[in-house]
C-alpha cells in the first residue's frame, strides 16, 4: 500500500493524494472547491498536470464517472507570459 | 425557531449570513447556488477591505466590518491582515481632491493620511516615485482570503447541519401560505423566509414577484501573476488610471484595471485590458515586467445608481429580504452585512442606523445615497 501522503497529485502547489481525499471527506465534493482549498490548477501549469488526476480521485470517491466531473475553466494565457510583452503592444482593437 | 430560511446565493454574503442566523438560533437553513459556492464575485474579487470611502454609509458600515473581520477570521481560519491601502496620485488636481477626502474620512474616524512620494516608496519597494506627486495611505485597510472565506464558512455550516446545495438555479418566487415558494431547476422549495443574495441575478429573480431593483452588471477584468515571497503589503491604487495591484497571501500579484465597458453584456477577454494593466504597472513598478502572468479572468460589479447595495426587507413582502447590488464592495462588507441581515430576519433592526438608508425602497423614493464626490 502506498502512503497517500507521499503521492504528489499537484506538483506546482505540492498537494498530495492525502490532501485531496481529506478535503473531499470534509465536504468539498466539487472540483471548484478543491481548487480554492488546495490551489490545484492555480500554479504555473494551470492544471495541465493535476486536474484530470483530481477529477478521477473525486469521481472514485463520489461513485460517478470521471466524465461527469466538470473541469474548471482554463484561463488565458495558455502558458505563462511575462507582463512586459503585453506592455509593449501598441496594436489597437 | 422552526421557521425555514432559504438563502439564494452561496457567495460570501449568503454564507456569512447563514452563519449569523445559526448563531441567532435558526436551525432550518437551506442555501442554494445556481453554480457552486463562491462562483460569482466572491472567488473573483481583489479581496481588499477598507473603510476609506466617501459616503457616511459606506464608511460606518465598513468600519463595523473591519471590527468584525478579525473575529470571523479567527473563528473560521480565514487569512486576514491589516496591510493597508495606498493611493498613488500622479496629478496635482488629485492631490487637492484627496486632501478633502482625507479630512472627511478623518472626521468619521478613518485614519487615512497623505504621504510624500518617498514615504510611498518605502511601503512599495521598487516604486518609480518620480511619477508620483503624493500618496494617501489607509493603515486600517487590509485584505482577507476570499477562498478561505467561502470554503471555511461552507465547511463550518455543513458540519452544523445547514444544507448548502449547488447547481440549483432559482427561477421564480411567489407567495405561498405565510411564506414563499421558489421554483428552481430542481423543483419547488418552500420557506417562510427568503433572502435573495444572488448579485445581478437578484434583479431577475425578484422581478418574478413584482419587485424592481435597479441593478446593472458591469464587466470587470483581473489577472494574477506567479507567486513570489512578500514584496509589499498594501493594496496599491493608481488613481489616475483606475488600476490597482495587490500581492495576495499566496504571493501572487493580482492586478485590476478599468477599460471602457458596457452594462449587462457578457464579458469577453480583451487585449486592451492586458495592455493597460501591463502598461500602468510596469511603468510604476518596472521590475514587474519580468513577472509571468498566469491567469486572466472577468467578472462583474453588480452596480446600483448610487453605488451602494440594496439591502434589507422588501417592502410589502413580509419575510422577503435582499442583499445585492454591492457595486464592487460586497466582499469587504460581508461580516457587517451578515450581522445586519440576521438582525432584520430575527425581527429586530441593525445596530448601525446607516443600514436603514440602504433599503430597497430608497430608489422609488428618490432617497439615493450621497457621496462627497465619486471615488473608488
Amino acid at each position: 500500500m502506498i502512503d497517500p501522503r507521499k503521492v504528489i497529485v499537484c506538483r506546482c502547489e505540492d498537494v498530495t493524494l492525502y490532501d485531496v481525499e481529506k478535503a473531499i471527506d470534509e465536504g468539498l465534493t466539487d472540483i471548484e472547491l478543491l481548487k480554492r482549498k488546495l490551489r490545484i490548477g492555480m500554479g504555473p501549469c494551470q492544471g495541465a498536470g493535476c486536474l484530470l488526476v483530481v477529477a478521477s480521485i473525486l469521481a472514485r470517491k463520489k461513485g460517478v464517472r470521471v466524465t461527469d466531473i466538470k473541469i474548471p475553466v482554463s484561463r488565458p494565457p495558455i502558458a505563462p507570459v511575462q507582463l512586459k510583452f503585453f506592455a509593449g503592444s501598441r496594436r489597437s482593437g | 425557531m422552526a421557521r425555514r430560511i432559504l438563502i439564494i446565493g452561496a457567495g460570501v454574503t449568503g454564507l456569512f449570513t447563514a452563519k449569523q442566523l445559526l448563531e441567532k438560533g435558526f436551525s432550518d437553513i437551506l442555501v442554494v447556488d445556481k453554480n457552486y459556492p463562491g462562483s460569482g464575485g466572491s472567488f473573483r474579487c481583489a479581496t481588499g477591505i477598507r473603510a476609506s470611502f466617501t459616503s457616511r454609509e459606506h464608511v460606518k458600515i465598513m468600519l463595523r466590518a473591519i471590527e468584525l473581520w478579525p473575529k470571523v477570521s479567527a473563528e473560521l481560519g480565514i487569512k486576514y491582515s491589516r496591510d493597508g491601502y495606498l493611493w498613488l496620485l500622479t496629478r496635482e488636481s488629485d492631490v487637492e481632491y484627496f486632501s478633502e477626502v482625507v479630512k472627511f474620512q478623518n472626521s468619521l474616524g478613518v485614519p487615512t493620511r497623505v504621504l510624500t512620494p518617498e514615504e510611498a516608496g518605502a511601503l512599495v519597494p521598487g516604486l518609480n516615485v518620480s511619477l508620483v506627486k503624493a500618496a494617501v495611505y489607509d493603515p486600517l485597510a487590509g485584505k482577507a482570503s476570499c477562498f478561505d472565506s467561502v470554503v471555511n464558512t461552507l465547511r463550518h455550516l455543513l458540519s452544523r447541519g445547514v444544507r448548502v446545495e449547488w447547481g440549483v438555479e432559482a427561477r421564480r418566487i411567489r407567495r405561498s401560505g405565510s411564506g414563499f415558494a421558489v421554483e428552481t431547476s430542481r423543483g419547488e422549495l418552500e420557506a417562510e423566509i427568503v433572502l435573495v443574495a444572488a448579485g445581478w441575478g437578484s434583479r431577475r429573480l425578484l422581478e418574478t414577484i413584482g419587485v424592481e431593483l435597479p441593478i446593472r452588471n458591469l464587466p470587470k477584468h483581473a489577472l494574477v501573476t506567479e507567486a513570489f515571497k512578500p514584496v509589499f503589503k498594501p493594496l496599491v491604487i493608481d488613481w489616475a488610471t483606475s488600476s490597482y495591484i495587490v500581492q495576495l497571501f499566496n504571493g501572487n500579484f493580482y492586478i485590476g484595471a478599468d477599460i471602457p465597458e458596457e452594462y449587462d453584456v457578457k464579458p469577453a477577454h480583451k487585449l486592451e485590458f492586458l495592455r493597460k494593466a501591463a502598461g500602468v504597472w510596469t511603468r510604476l513598478l518596472p521590475w514587474l515586467g519580468e513577472v509571468n502572468v498566469l491567469r486572466y479572468w472577468t467578472g462583474y460589479y453588480d452596480m446600483t445608481p448610487d453605488h451602494h447595495p440594496v439591502l434589507g426587507p422588501v417592502e410589502g413582502f413580509e419575510g422577503l429580504y435582499v442583499a445585492a447590488g454591492f457595486s464592487g464592495h460586497g466582499f469587504m462588507m460581508a461580516p457587517a452585512v451578515a450581522e445586519a441581515l440576521a438582525e432584520y430576519i430575527s425581527g429586530g433592526k441593525p445596530g448601525l442606523p446607516e443600514f436603514e438608508r440602504l433599503r430597497p425602497e430608497r430608489f422609488a423614493r428618490g432617497e439615493l445615497i450621497k457621496e462627497i464626490a465619486v471615488f473608488g
